[in-house]
């Protein structure tokens, strides 16, 4: 190991000392406080690899963007556990990392970055294993940490077997019970999104009450739940009005905060597409109740967006937040009959698996033999039988259930809502139509740039030859 | 009219070390499969070393595609030239998606790509049937000298 990598951590009395005496609220009071007054809280995701830079990006969102919360986000090779590749990377060129490789700077920048601003942190990032993360984000002053043992997993990793990372995040919550002991309180925010792209609200929520229950068991106080937008204003604004009612179900007396990621399926490169995408995902978030919007940027289909990009999300946002009548057109009975479905959809797939004794084995033994199932995972511990897709107005259904153990009343409803969604053509066609829904909707093609280059052939080394 | 009866078309699938993100692979491989081609779909989280196995055990492959889409390519595909020293992945290797992390740079990124001896680069995944038409006939030819 080189430089800070190996850099010690500090004893937790430190650690959690250091935390209690910001200037800043931890990320828990600043929920607790927006709960009180309504007030929905805004955050940009973001991470670059160089420290300096982090720095600057972090003190710009808040001045410029003002944003409530904000994140460093971590590069992948971190989230993966490659220490080492992302030391290396760093130390060639910071600028090749995709995030801010938190272990590879060590705690005592980290700690610069929570004093940088007077905005509380949040460390976003995918690591299935993540104690070494969490570890190193707890002695930084960071307050909130994103993930869970399904939910960082199945999107995640590929060979990562699901008990490992459920018992890995095991121990991050309980760490997170004894720091609430000592008077630190880390906000622990599931990642409903999972693979982001047509996740049915059902599937996500699901995941987020196993997750949760599994925190409170471990002694976790502050949970947020964090639900994808799915485009489709019903039942966006149902799901979230659907958190606070399963949290008082199946996590009684644990505080709970709905929080809405922004769309985060395939953006559009238009500007002024994309900002009506963020503004409409502030209206989605407030009319649901969301106490806090992770919030897009303009560029969003660029690949990662700069400051100015991030700025103007934000802005966009904010502006979303004060539209005042409903424009989403939700209208509140629809609401609750739909809140009503999704609360019993989301019962069918977890009731038998929270009255387990062993939680952890009953979500692996599900997940293995696909009666807990997400569309699109790339993770050999998840089935990956569940085929969505989209209705004409943009709500994500399920068209094929895999083995997901649901009601008769149910599969009719998904059924009914896809009646008049094609299903002619082939496979790829109709989900890369899904896919790209908002491409269509904004009537952009699919992609801007197209490069094709051989290389080495073009220079006159011929192309390695297949086969013998 | 072909003079030679058809022969199923193997390409290696799979995306780049760091990288999970699955959906475009799993687009990509639907339509390989609905264009006839017999395709081996390593999915996420790839390694090198893994195409270079993978490769190893369908040797009637035409090519390897990897796909990325964090930004990453580069330093997931480090390890190519020590296998292709070694005579591993004896193929085309095709990187597809974001070349690397920033906006403006495509051009260092194709060459630097290159340089590390990815054959074939090609950012648009509607491209893919085109790549593979070209990259066949130089491998008849060379079968066939």
């Amino acid at each position: 190991m080189i430089g800070a990598v190996a850099d010690p951590l500090p004893p937790v009395e430190d650690s959690v000392a250091f935390a209690v005496s910001l200037p800043t609220p931890s990320v828990a009071e600043r929920l607790a406080r927006a709960a009180s007054s309504g007030e929905v809280l805004l955050q940009p995701r973001c991470g670059v690899g160089d420290h300096v830079g982090m720095l600057a990006l972090l003190r710009r969102l808040e001045a410029e963007g003002e944003a409530d919360v904000l994140s460093v986000t971590i590069d992948s090779h971190t989230r993966l556990g490659r220490f080492d590749v992302a030391d290396a990377v760093r130390r060639r060129d910071p600028g090749d990392l995709n995030g801010y490789p938190l272990v590879s700077h060590g705690w005592r920048r980290g700690r610069e970055l929570a004093l940088a601003t007077g905005r509380p942190l949040e460390v976003r990032h995918g690591s299935p294993v993540a104690e070494r993360l969490f570890a190193t984000s707890v002695a930084s002053g960071i307050t909130s940490f994103e993930g869970g043992g399904i939910s960082y997993n199945v999107p995640y990793a590929k060979d990562v077997p699901l008990r490992r990372s459920l018992e890995s995040w095991q121990r991050v919550d309980r760490t997170c019970g004894e720091l609430a002991e000592q008077g630190l309180v880390v906000d622990r925010e599931l990642f409903g999104t999972l693979t982001a792209v047509l996740v049915p609200p059902a599937i996500s929520l699901a995941v987020s009450v196993l997750e949760a229950v599994l925190a409170a068991r471990a002694g976790v106080r502050c949970v947020s739940v964090a639900y994808p937008q799915s485009g489709h204003a019903l039942q966006d604004v149902a799901a979230l009005r659907a958190i606070p009612v399963l949290a008082e179900r199946y996590v009684p007396g644990v505080v709970v905060h709905p929080v809405l990621h922004q769309f985060m399926g395939q953006f559009p490169r238009v500007r002024e597409h994309a900002a009506r995408v963020i503004v409409e995902g502030a209206v989605v978030g407030r009319l649901g109740g969301a106490r806090k919007i992770v919030v897009k940027s303009v560029d969003e289909a660029h690949g990662r967006p700069g400051p100015a990009a991030l700025v103007e999300g934000l802005r966009l946002a904010r502006q979303g937040l004060a539209v005042p009548a409903d424009p989403a057109g939700a209208d509140d009975a629809e609401v609750a009959t739909e809140l009503g479905h999704v609360v019993r959809e989301v019962g069918e797939l977890v009731d038998d698996l929270v009255g387990a004794t062993d939680l952890v084995g009953a979500v692996v033994d599900a997940a293995a033999d696909g009666r807990l199932d997400v569309p699109f995972s790339p993770s050999t511990s998840c089935a990956g039988a569940v085929l969505p897709a989209r209705d004409e107005r943009g709500g994500v259904w399920i068209r094929d259930f895999g083995r997901l153990p649901v009601s008769a009343q149910t599969r009719a409803r998904h059924a009914e809502a896809l009646r008049s969604s094609s299903a002619v053509g082939a496979v790829s066609t109709l989900v890369d139509r899904d896919v790209h829904y908002l491409l269509d909707r904004f009537g952009e093609t699919r992609e801007s740039v197209s490069i094709v280059s051989f290389g080495p052939a073009d220079r006159g080394r011929p192309l390695p030859v297949t086969g013998a | 009219m072909r003079t030679t009866p058809p022969v199923r078309r193997v390409v290696i699938l799979g995306v780049a070390a760091s990288d999970c993100h699955v959906v475009a692979n799993r687009l990509i491989a639907m339509s390989l499969v609905e264009a006839g081609f017999d395709v081996v779909n390593l999915g996420a989280c790839t390694s090198v070393e893994a195409f270079a196995e993978a490769f190893a055990a369908r040797p009637e492959a035409e090519c390897v595609l990897i796909g990325s889409v964090n930004g990453h390519a580069y330093d997931d595909l480090a390890d190519l030239p020590a296998v292709r020293r070694r005579g591993g992945l004896a193929c085309p290797v095709v990187l597809g998606g974001r070349l690397g992390v920033g906006r403006d740079l495509a051009e260092d990124y194709v060459t630097r790509l290159h340089d590390l001896g990815v054959d074939v680069v090609c950012t648009d995944a509607a491209d893919l049937l085109d790549v593979l038409d070209r990259l066949r006939p130089v491998r008849d030819e060379a079968r066939a000298g």
